[in-house]
């Protein structure tokens, strides 16, 4: 009889390698997707702070070296794999929330429809305002006739104002951020019993509260950056962005970029507007 | 002397109980709905319910059949033997008082056979996955043998009241079948097969699938005594292999439906640190 | 040249301990079973396991004690030399399951805590909560698994056992088993064939049995000539749950741990039991047997608890007898730690929390202490040869009988915490043995193999005419609840003559009537109708003995009671003349041991058992009044006693020990 513990050499790639995989997702769920996502939406929340606060996050993140580099190796890439295991994951399991309908048995569901829709708004999200890739042509015959790529480092407010104008954008981008907020909070609460933090039924009903509130922390910075993006000038966040824009490159602590400012130095103006 | 709540409910008390059971003549069959009615009498629990189904053999609009099969044993909920899905939750035929089952619905107790398992025959099921999940995870203490070698090592209370929960575990699989990460593996014997070969291809297709909560928590056990200690390794290896702990997704359901009570989901969380440790050190002891 | 192989029938403690053994001899084993081992009946048990410790030896107890109480207990029905032998390795045997892992209770300082159980004065009794029976199993399961995965041993796990095979000169080579799911039959050829398949409850209907324990393997032996002894005594336990599909065990555990078994001494008093002052309350087991209290042997708890609900009128229930079994006053804290399991049990099952509210118990039937007669070999210290052969052998050369379905170690009552003992000692005692029968004999594999196909053309005529009888109009499972019902009105805790004879007429035309079942299901798939059929057609020869064997004991003797027959009571209250009313009684009493202290051994002659004595062999410890200090019978002990140093005056070497044990 063969001992259980060796793999049987039938066992596929992802048989042979199914511990390492769960952990790594596990893993990039937390670092760096889950930190990321923290570090985006309270950057994002600055902009209760007003204008020139959030601007100023924008332009320290854009002084970055390399941003690309770093933006792939410790976003998309990570993000790309903890979305792919994701679903692998998700699609090994069958929910039968029908049948139990406890607490834990629903967050276990809910992580799973949380994560597809995650995964969905993401995906639109970075497409709709960063157009997936900065080549010219995509951006200029596919991305932007689409409207979408709308963001603007360098007129971070009004650029963001202008791609939230209506009610569906912004509704979108509420769903999607409630949701990766529950499946971080979730996620967190779930990878301390993966990884063997809180072990027992109370040490996880503690966790489970420190959670919860983290992830009405993290869930209200993400609104609270959407209703001040909804409640914001966009006129007069131009103004800023530009002063500001201006007085770095009069400073060099920028160098001038086009790509990354609003098309004729500020962002259309509303017809009623342009009247007077 | 009665409780005043007894003489209450006596008066509610129905005369018949209608049942409806989920039967399937064998493997590979459709499966199909059959009702039948006994009398009522205090106390009943689902054991009784279909012993008097097997003894009058008619369903309740009279047609004889043959006798809805189904496993028990001890009926007192120690023996693991008698688990079915009653009125949709997975649990012990022998614990289940007719009574309170009314409460869920006074029209009718629904059984099923569990989903997890393939079915044998009506509400029997083959839980042969199970044991071997027990052999998987190495499941014993290896003493040298059997010879008297005086008492086994010290054990402290607080030791032995944290593992009595665990060897409680009954292998009656209700935390399987509850399960949302742990799905059905039905291989069935080719015609040309021998015994051997088919058990080899079933027990290699068992072993690549979720190994599940109850085998977690027993290598969390024997991992936990002084001289099971010795094999903590090769038990580590196979929770950390295909289908190990890794593949559990924290839905809770095991501890919910647990008839022991055990803490399954403290043995998963312990065995997702044991594995941590494990696969950390398993790194750098190379 | 074929290789040995050993066919263990029964995966429970007997049938384990016998397997692994066997295993770790390097025999190869197929160990068959009607259900996974790991759910057999021993999971059952509840309370404990018996054997001296370093702490009760501090307090005078040894092995010679735990023989006394076990053969006191048993009412001096046993053969010694095995008792001796198993009650001289409890130690050992405990300390190898502490080995294996079982969760025994502890002390605060690790060691394992002890409790005390019925019929002994010592705290001998090791325990894991109250489930140690399965814990027990549970560790011989695992390294049965750990010998399977070895490539040793071969498990057949939903397999019923038809009988054995024997070859030409009677000799046991072998079995026939159908698989419960294909129903196949087939021949199982082996050097020595090891019966562990626990007692025959079923035949009385409920039962604290589970629903596998119908005795029908044992028949199946007894049927092809294996004799049976001493089947009348079937124990009744004291304390267990009525239920309308099983009697529910309430372990002596209980009481051991401080329960109190009590009546309102009022008839029909229906205040709630909490507010039952304490003086209105009856003690009845604590007030008239002061020295053991509760735990009292469990034949005379279960007939004090019966003559209380029965002749005194004193149940508690008016419409379901039973006693209260008081735990209310413990703590429950430690009530949870050493009890739970079985208050959850009560707790699932009846709704009240034990904990808060007196539990209603009542007795019912509960362990055979009787079954296939089985031989053994003593050693120059009245023990046992170890590697005989001829020990735990039935009379069918090659069939070996353990655990519960032997008749062997307890006797006419078995002590509580025994019955684990002696099924783990059995199973692993006999492997040695075994091993040195094979030796001498042609292996079964090498037999012609006409021999193995015709017993198996049998058992397929037998199952097919089962099949086909369809114009048969009995049916089992009501066949099955009469018999239930004559047997435990005739033949549990009282019992009368002409009840017996009427039942036995009785159960031999219902016999008649099970051979003509006419069955619901025809299928061969799966079918547990007629695998049920069978076994309650094989009740019917076990049913007669015990009615056949308790008809022709004309005494009272531990769990076979006999009002008709019994000892009588002490009447007189002037001293002179009631010390010669305990001359009389001792004298009656030694009288009626030359009558009856004999095993009834039962042989099948195709139709119903034939009964014979066989004395017993008492080189150790010669038979006493067995009174458990009962208030009012001082007197018979003091003349006892007295009789007792005379003889052993008149003979000096005859067993060192023999008079420690008056107690």
């Amino acid at each position: 009889m063969s001992s259980p513990a060796d793999p049987a050499p039938s066992q596929t790639f992802l048989q042979k390698n199914d511990f390492l995989i769960r952990r790594l997702h596990s893993l990039s769920g937390l670092i760096p997707v889950g930190a990321y996502m923290c570090v985006h939406l309270i950057t994002n929340a600055s902009l209760v702070g007003g204008v020139s606060v959030f601007q100023n996050n924008v332009f320290s993140i854009h002084s970055l070296p390399l941003l690309p580099v770093i933006e792939w190796s410790f976003i998309f890439l990570p993000l790309i794999f903890h979305a792919v295991a994701g679903i692998w994951i998700a699609r090994s399991g069958k929910s039968n929330l029908q049948q139990y309908r406890w607490v834990g048995n629903r967050r276990y569901t809910w992580q799973r429809i949380t994560g597809y829709i995650a995964f969905l708004f993401i995906f639109t999200h970075v497409f709709h305002l960063h157009g997936w890739f900065h080549n010219e042509w995509w951006l200029k015959t596919i991305a932007e006739p689409m409207g979408m790529a709308k963001f603007r480092p360098y007129n971070a407010v009004s650029s963001l104002a202008s791609a939230m104008t209506g009610i569906a954008w912004p509704i979108f981008y509420a769903i999607g951020v409630l949701a990766c907020t529950f499946h971080l909070a979730n996620g967190i609460w779930t990878a301390g019993i993966t990884w063997g933090v809180w072990l027992t039924p109370k040490s996880q009903r503690r966790a489970s509260i420190a959670c919860a509130l983290f992830g009405l922390f993290i869930g209200s910075a993400g609104l609270s950056s959407l209703v001040a993006v909804k409640t914001t000038d966009a006129m007069e966040a131009a103004k800023i962005e530009n002063a500001m824009y201006d007085a770095r490159i009069h400073a060099h602590t920028i160098t001038p970029d086009d790509h990354k400012r609003s098309d004729g130095h500020a962002v259309e103006k509303p017809k009623s507007e342009l009247v007077k | 002397m009665i409780a005043p709540g007894n003489e209450a409910s006596a008066k509610r008390r129905p005369t018949k109980v209608n049942v409806r059971i989920l039967r399937q003549d064998g493997p590979g069959l459709p499966a199909y709905w059959e009702r039948h009615q006994v009398d009522y009498e205090p106390d009943m629990n689902v054991i009784s319910v279909l012993q008097k189904v097997a003894a009058q053999a008619k369903t309740s609009d009279g047609l004889k059949v043959a006798p809805v099969a189904w496993d028990c044993g001890c009926l007192e909920e120690v023996c693991g033997s008698c688990t079915m899905v009653i009125n949709g939750r997975v649990r012990q035929s022998c614990s289940a008082l007719v009574d309170r089952l009314l409460e869920d619905d006074a029209n009718e107790i629904e059984l099923r056979p569990m989903t997890k398992f393939p079915v044998i025959r009506d509400l029997c099921i083959d839980r042969s996955r199970l044991f071997r999940s027990l052999e998987r995870v190495k499941a014993w203490v290896p003493v040298d043998g059997y010879y008297d070698m005086g008492p086994g090592p010290r054990i402290s209370r607080e030791e032995q009241e944290q593992n009595y929960p665990l060897s409680q575990c009954m292998s009656c699989g209700c935390c399987l079948d509850a399960c949302p990460q742990f799905t059905k593996i039905e291989i069935q014997r080719q015609p040309a097969e021998t015994e051997a070969d088919y058990t080899t291809r079933k027990n290699a297709s068992f072993d690549d699938g979720f190994i599940g909560a109850h085998a977690i928590s027993q290598a969390m056990l024997f991992n936990a005594h002084p001289v099971g200690k010795i094999m903590a390794r090769e038990r580590l290896d196979a929770l950390t292999s295909a289908g190990g702990v890794q593949d559990c997704g924290n839905a809770q359901n095991c501890v919910a439906v647990c008839p022991k009570e055990i803490p399954l989901t403290t043995s998963i969380a312990r065995a997702g640190r044991a594995a941590t440790v494990y696969a950390i050190k398993k790194i750098f002891d190379r | 040249m074929g290789s040995n192989r050993v066919l263990v029938v029964g995966g429970g403690l007997a049938g384990l301990a016998a397997t692994m053994k066997l295993a770790e001899l390097g025999v190869a084993v197929d160990l068959l079973s009607l259900t996974p081992v790991k759910r057999s009946h021993s999971v059952c048990a509840q309370g404990g396991i018996n054997s001296v410790s370093d702490m009760t030896r501090q307090e005078g107890d040894d092995e010679w004690k735990h023989f006394d109480d076990t053969i006191y207990g048993g009412d001096f029905l046993q053969n010694q030399p095995p008792v001796k032998e198993m009650t001289y390795w409890a130690p050992k045997v405990i300390d190898l399951m502490d080995r294996l892992g079982v969760t025994f209770n502890r002390t605060p300082e690790g060691f394992i805590d002890r409790r005390r159980f019925g019929g002994t004065l010592y705290k001998r009794t090791a325990f894991a909560g109250a489930t140690t029976g399965q814990q027990l199993l549970y560790a011989l399961d695992e390294q049965v698994r750990r010998r399977e995965s070895e490539g040793l041993v071969k498990k057949y796990e939903f397999w019923d056992f038809l009988g054995p095979i024997l070859d030409d000169n009677g000799r046991c080579v072998g079995a026939t088993a159908q698989d419960m799911v294909t129903m196949q039959i087939r021949d199982f050829p082996a050097d020595a064939v090891v019966v562990a398949t626990g007692g025959n409850g079923l035949i009385y209907g409920r039962s604290t049995m589970s629903v596998f324990c119908t005795g029908s393997a044992a028949s199946r032996c007894f049927q092809v000539g294996a004799r049976m002894g001493n089947p009348e005594f079937i124990q009744v336990h004291p304390t267990a749950i009525p239920g309308a599909d099983k009697l529910r065990l309430m372990s002596e555990s209980a009481r051991g741990e401080g329960g109190r078994v009590w009546v309102p001494r009022k008839a029909n008093d229906s205040r709630y039991p909490k507010v039952i002052p304490e003086n209105e309350r009856y003690y009845f087991l604590e007030e008239r047997f002061p020295k053991y209290g509760n735990l009292v042997p469990r034949d005379i708890a279960t007939r004090e608890i019966f003559n209380i609900c029965v002749n005194e009128g004193l149940s508690v229930d008016p419409l379901r007898m039973s006693v209260y079994l008081d735990l209310t006053h413990i703590p429950r804290a430690e009530l949870d730690r050493k009890l739970g399991g079985i208050l959850e049990i009560y707790e699932k099952f009846q709704g009240v929390d034990p904990r808060e509210e007196p539990m209603k118990i009542f007795p019912a039937v509960h362990y055979s202490m009787g079954g296939l007669w089985v031989n053994y070999e003593a050693n120059a210290d009245g023990g046992l040869l170890p590697g005989s052969p001829k020990n735990q052998a039935t009379s069918v050369p090659g069939l070996y009988a353990i655990g519960e379905c032997d008749y062997q170690y307890h006797g006419a009552n078995r002590l509580g915490a025994n019955s684990l003992l002696s099924c783990i000692f059995s199973g692993l005692f006999t492997g040695p043995g075994i091993v040195n029968w094979i030796k001498g004999n042609r292996v079964a594999s090498d037999l012609p193999k006409s021999l193995y196909e015709k017993a198996v053309a049998v058992q397929e005529a037998r199952h097919k005419k089962l099949l086909s009888n369809t114009a048969g109009d009995e049916n089992p499972y009501l066949i099955h609840q009469e018999l239930g019902d004559i047997m435990t009105r005739a033949a549990t805790v009282v019992r009368d003559n002409k009840q017996l004879s009427e039942s036995y007429a009785k159960i031999c035309q219902l016999s008649d009537r099970a051979s003509k079942c006419g069955l619901s299901d025809t299928g061969s798939w799966t079918n547990q109708n007629v695998i049920f059929t069978k076994a309650v057609q094989d009740m019917f020869p076990v049913a007669k003995c015990i009615l056949k064997g308790a008809l022709q004991r004309d005494e009272s003797r531990g769990a076979h009671f006999k009002p008709a027959f019994s000892m009588p009571n002490l009447t007189a209250t002037e001293p002179v003349a009631k010390r010669a009313e305990a001359e009389g009684w001792c004298d009656a009493f030694e009288a009626n041991n030359k009558k009856f202290l004999k095993s009834t051994v039962c042989t099948w002659n195709g139709n119903e058992p034939d009964i014979s004595y066989e004395d017993i062999d008492t080189r150790l410890l010669p038979p006493r009044p067995r009174l458990y200090g009962l208030v009012g019978a001082e007197v018979i002990e003091q003349v006892w006693k007295e009789r007792s140093a005379v003889i052993a005056a008149k003979n000096p070497q005859s067993g060192k020990k023999q008079l420690t044990g008056t107690t």
